[in-house]
């Protein structure tokens, strides 16, 4: 009754609304061409390539930064991009790039192999963001720059996912860098919303929290792949925090593509006619990490009575239908995915035969389940696992908490909780970068709360990777598999679908599961104009 | 003239308290007058009901402990549903009518702490003067000069978010507005000729604080309780929205609208429920507070 | 009045240091760690140690403590962890939008204030006074989010006559800096229309804020205008036959105006309180909005540094009544 008079209210005010506001524009024209306009909800709070990663930081430096390879497609395949060719030792620890001689930053200096050199060390020393990917294989003294155009990495040790990484890492112009260096910061400050790259974009506008602008480079090395007549001017990324204020920006033309919208709101702008909807299969695997080491959730058979007790598809009603389940800890969209048979689905009379097996055969019990505050999809699943573990007699006490405690309570056996719900979204293609979150050692880190220990799993990671030669990782991981499904640290869930809304005329979307939710390769997108 | 028989009897409830019930007439009277008092006075009765019979009134009663049908899920509002359903498929009727004992709860311990802690350190500073007041003033006027809010969301921040971290720290920043009025109250008070005269007979400290200051400081104590209420319960509402504040399947109003404002505008009754219930509330509180002030504090009132 | 006004500063400062040791001790209760968060999710445990190194955190609260006292003294309010800048940098930066939504929304409630305060002193006790009382004690009463949410609601997406949020459009670019505020700043520059623009983005978030005040505003303007009403000089006016409105409007009406600016004053401090929650709802880029978003990544430095502006400001405000009325009334300078 409410929004239908508003409705009619709204016709009559029709009239007056068509002098007071400006109609829906669509993309911005300017003098220069077209420019898109992304709405998302998450700020840029620092640019530099070599400090932070998340997906907004991370689109804005693909779009302005060059690595020596670069994702593309689905499945995500690793491109040469400044790289033209590069060859490895026989031994696995010796890699060898040569660069494409065109290339150039910004400013017109060469991409040379010293430029390399330079930001891989730098990337190391300031030990920050993507620093941990490299730094226990690979030392900064052990980059040459063999000549101008040829760069050599010798690793510590065999390091089969080594290439996997290289696509976020970022070449910064040397020159400009050090010529903005304060107290031997690496530039970090001024490159915090200023950029040395080789991209296809330069910065523009930059208002923090407001918008970010960047322009076409002009004369970008590698040329445009929707053409010199239909790229863009530049895009500019527009801080949208609602929800609501995203699709209503989308349906009145105020932004050409956001992300981020609910699960119902995706099934409501389907029908607004001139958007489009992408909905493409992700890598983002879902987890309720159980406590193994310590507390009633130590015992096994409680676990996989648990793991039997959950509606499996309220998980993916939860999406509206938008997110499959997992059937193994890999995503499928990983190589060296199985699918394990037997990975627990509800069935209400197994769990209570492993409830009967576990210590608590009558339940009785209260289980905290921990997720990240304001994270509404966890909190909902929260709710579903509340309701289903009612049955075995389990209360769940549905907690939400700040990232950093959250991370800092599941740093240590003692005080991470029963259940947690933790999305993973591993950063390369190559099966370690899930699997080594099963090894021991990963202890500490919040993928690893559950504080599995089983050192055959331990030990057949370790064997991956350093294993040169594909088929025998492909059986290594095949058996992780499915000794980590039978150990059932965590309850399998989902992988839930990456989704954007667009206008019609935005086109050269490319989806490639590797990138995080919400980014999306800028490079190929451009205005279709009718 | 009065004579020994009638002197022998007791006396009634009434004759002994003849005065008092005709104060207390002549103030319902006056409340009674006043449109806004009365409408206040309803609002707040409605509220309790809600709060006490809750779960009798509720008409789907498990939808607010976490039961859900996602089959029903953002279902507008029908005959079965009278305010719809949510992203779950629960009842906003049913988690509406519950929320109001959670708001009742949030409101009673955020006023009560705040004017337990209060109401003594005033009388305190008030009547001892010297550097006590000054300590306990200086440090009152330490948390008056921030925005409560805008404290409280720094300490809840600090804290994690969860129902019982906002209202510690509500409570927190609650206290030192109790403190200021009744240090002014006991300040008038203390100069007074009876309290003058009870303490040259000789009575102790404590028994005039009790017996002859803090009857007189409970007027406008009673007003700025009832007002608090309101504002409490608002201001827990604030930091549920923020996200900071009640968790589900709690059903707080606040925390509501929280999540209901991604569903706007398709989902419109989602966030207009509750919010109403919200309004209402506190404009209940408000109201009553501003009524009983009219009669019980005249002065002080606009002040 | 020298001294006194001197005295009053001296309180100010010792204020300030108070609110900053207060808000310092209370945001360090709790063990967030901010570091490990902007570290990033994959981070060992010595990438958060560097950054914590860098930031200060490792070292013992007291020691942090004497540190960041020591700083707030030269005028540094330290460093925010998630955005690496200078909190006094990033303050500044927002405070512009952040006061410019203040003033406006001040500007609504004494426009609509005074008027409906001096139509129900007038009309005392009357059907107008009870309307105009439910009104203000409505505005207190409103949840300013839900409020805001409604308001976008109507008149942003169903109605379309005003933006749902922010301060300007994108393709506007703003007008060169001088106040920071865009009214103001698109009037400097000459441009009618961004100026029409950004009114347009104020009016529904200023509408908001301006409503709690207005009630107090109200409520002051009616007290003070019955006292004054019923004063001897009114009343003989009114023997003299002069005309009702001009009473009400001119005599009356300049007498209750001190207390009402001091309420102004008073309310000023508070309304930078529930920006917090404004600015939030429309995606007003000012220091509610920097607090709230820096609170719920545990960046607590910001936090402070609002809390003190905010608390600046507030105390600010109350000195100047306080000296006004002391410049008045020379009685009051003991005190």
């Amino acid at each position: 009754m409410f929004g239908k008079t508003l409705r009619i209210v709204a016709v009559a005010g029709l009239l007056a609304s068509s002098i007071l506001a400006s109609p829906a524009g669509a993309f911005e024209r300017t003098d220069k061409g077209n420019v898109i306009v992304f709405g998302g909800r998450q700020a840029i709070p620092v640019l530099d390539p070599h400090v932070r990663y998340d997906w907004s930081t991370r689109m804005i430096q693909q779009s302005v930064y060059d690595a020596l390879v670069k994702y593309e497609g689905n499945p995500a395949e690793i491109k040469s991009w400044l790289a033209e060719k590069w060859e490895t030792s026989a031994d696995g620890k010796s890699w060898t790039f040569h660069l494409a001689k065109n290339a150039k930053f910004h400013n017109g200096d060469p991409v040379t192999a010293e430029a390399v050199r330079y930001s891989f060390e730098r990337g190391l020393k300031l030990n920050k963001g993507v620093a941990w990917m490299l730094k226990d294989f690979l030392a900064p003294e052990n980059i040459v720059a063999v000549d101008a155009n040829t760069v050599r990495f010798d690793l510590k040790a065999p390091y089969a996912p080594f290439l996997s990484f290289l696509p976020w890492w970022y070449i910064v112009n040397p020159a400009e860098v050090k010529a903005h260096e304060v107290d031997g910061d690496y530039g970090q400050k001024w490159l915090t919303d200023h950029a040395a790259g080789s991209g296809p974009f330069k910065l523009g506008r930059w208002e923090p929290n407001v918008l970010y602008e960047i322009e076409a480079n002009d004369t970008y090395w590698k040329g445009w792949p929707q053409g010199e007549k239909n790229r863009p001017a530049g895009v500019i990324y527009k801080i949208i925090r609602e929800p609501a204020a995203q699709k209503a920006a989308l349906q009145r033309g105020e932004a050409d593509i956001v992300e981020g919208l609910t699960p119902d709101d995706y099934i409501q702008i389907k029908r607004v006619p001139g958007v489009v909807i992408e909905d493409h299969k992700g890598m983002t695997t879902f987890g309720i990490k159980f406590n193994t080491q310590k507390g009633p959730t130590a015992d096994i058979n409680l676990r996989k009575a648990i793991a039997y007790a959950v509606d499996y598809d309220a998980l993916i009603q939860i999406y509206n239908g938008a997110a499959s389940l997992e059937s193994s800890p890999l995503p499928d969209a990983m190589k060296g995915f199985v699918s394990v048979p037997g990975i627990p689905r509800k069935d209400l009379a197994k769990a209570k035969e492993y409830l009967a097996k576990s210590a608590y055969p009558n339940g009785g019990i209260t289980l905290p389940y921990v997720h990240v505050a304001g994270l509404e999809e966890a909190r909902r699943i929260g709710l579903v696992l509340l309701d289903n573990l009612k049955e075995l007699g389990i209360t769940v006490e549905v907690k939400p908490e700040q990232w950093p405690n959250m991370v800092a309570a599941g740093s240590k056996v003692e005080t991470s909780p029963a259940m947690t719900s933790v999305f993973t979204t591993p950063v390369s293609t190559d099966p370690d970068a899930v699997a080594y979150q099963y090894h021991k050692a990963s202890w500490g880190q919040y993928y690893a709360m559950m504080f599995y220990d089983n050192p055959k799993v331990s030990e057949m990671i370790d064997q991956a990777r350093a294993a040169t030669n594909w088929d025998d990782r492909a059986k290594l991981y095949a058996d992780i598999q499915k000794q980590i499904v039978a150990d059932q640290p965590e309850v399998f869930g989902m992988l839930q679908n990456r989704r954007w809304a667009h206008r019609d005329y935005l086109q050269g979307f490319q989806f490639s599961p590797v990138r995080f939710t919400g980014e999306v390769d800028l490079y190929p997108m451009w205005v279709k104009a009718e | 003239m009065t004579t020994p028989v009638e002197l022998s009897r007791p006396l009634t409830f009434r004759e002994r308290h003849e005065s008092k019930i005709r104060q207390w007439r002549l103030y319902a009277h006056m409340f009674g007058k006043s449109f806004s008092s009365m409408l206040g006075l309803g609002l707040v009765v409605l509220f309790l009901l809600l709060a006490a019979l809750g779960p009798w009134l509720a008409p789907y009663p498990e939808d607010t402990v976490g039961a859900f049908n996602m089959a029903n899920k953002l279902m507008g509002p029908s005959v079965g549903h009278w305010f719809g359903t949510d992203e779950m498929g629960s009842d906003i009727l049913s988690r509406v009518i519950i929320g109001a004992r959670t708001s009742l709860w949030i409101g009673l311990i955020i006023t009560g702490v705040g004017a337990v802690i209060g109401v003594p350190l005033g009388i305190i500073a008030g009547y001892r003067g010297g550097w006590v007041r000054a300590v306990i003033m200086r440090i009152t006027e330490l948390f008056l000069a921030v925005p409560g809010l805008a404290l409280a969301l720094a300490i809840v921040a600090a804290l994690g978010p969860g129902i019982t971290n906002c209202v510690l720290a509500l409570s927190l920043v609650w206290w030192p507005g109790y403190v200021r009025l009744v240090e002014a109250k006991t300040l008038s008070v203390k100069e007074e000729l009876f309290v003058e005269s009870a303490r040259s007979i000789g009575a102790k400290t404590p028994w005039i604080l009790w017996h002859h200051i803090l009857p007189n400081c409970m007027s406008p104590i009673i007003v700025k309780m009832s007002m608090d209420m309101g504002m409490a319960i608002l201001s827990a509402a604030s930091l549920g929205f923020i996200g900071l504040g009640a968790q589900p399947p709690a059903p707080e109003w606040g925390a509501m609208i929280s999540v209901a404002r991604t569903y706007m505008p398709d989902w419109w009754w989602y966030s207009l429920f509750p919010g109403a219930a919200i309004f209402l509330t506190v404009l209940g509180f408000n109201l009553l507070g501003d009524g009983l002030r009219d009669i019980l504090d005249p002065r002080s009132r606009d002040r | 009045m020298l001294t006194f006004a001197f005295r009053k500063v001296l309180t100010l400062v010792g204020t300030m240091i108070g609110i900053a040791a207060l808000t310092f001790v209370i945001t360090n209760v709790a063990p967030g760690d901010p570091a490990r968060l902007v570290a990033g999710p994959n981070a060992t445990e010595d990438m958060v140690a560097t950054i914590r190194t860098e930031y200060g955190l490792d070292k013992s609260l007291p020691e942090q403590f004497v540190v960041y006292m020591g700083d707030l003294v030269t005028g540094d309010l330290g460093q925010s962890i998630v955005t690496t800048r200078p909190v006094l940098e990033e303050v500044l930066r927002y405070a512009p939008a952040t006061l410019e939504l203040v003033f406006v929304a001040m500007t609504l409630g004494i426009v609509v204030g005074v008027p409906l305060g001096m139509l129900s002193a007038v009309y005392k006790d009357g059907p107008i006074d009870h309307a105009t009382r439910i009104f203000s004690i409505s505005g207190v009463a409103l949840p300013a989010f839900w409020f805001g949410i409604i308001l976008q609601l109507t008149f942003a997406v169903d109605l379309g006559w005003l933006p749902v949020s922010g301060r300007l459009p994108l393709v506007t670019r703003p007008p060169q800096t001088i106040t920071g505020l865009l009214l103001v700043d698109s009037l400097f520059a000459g441009r009618l229309d961004t100026f029409w623009i950004s009114l347009r983005h104020i009016i529904l978030p200023a509408i908001v804020l301006s409503f709690p005040c207005l009630a107090s505003i109200l409520r002051v303007n009616r007290a003070e205008m019955i006292e004054v009403l019923q004063s001897d000089y009114i009343v003989a006016a009114r023997a003299h036959g002069i005309a009702s409105f001009r009473i009400v409007a001119i005599y009356a009406l300049k007498n209750a105006l001190l207390p009402t600016l001091a309420m102004i004053g008073l309310r000023f401090g508070w309304m930078l309180g529930s920006t917090v929650l404004v600015e939030t709802v429309f995606d007003w880029p000012g220091i509610g909005l920097y607090a709230v978003s820096s609170a719920l990544s545990s960046d607590f430095k910001p936090v402070i540094g609002v809390t003190l502006v905010i608390g600046f400001f507030f105390i600010v405000a109350n000195t100047l009544v306080d000296l006004a009325y002391a410049w008045i009334d020379p009685r009051l300078r003991s005190a």
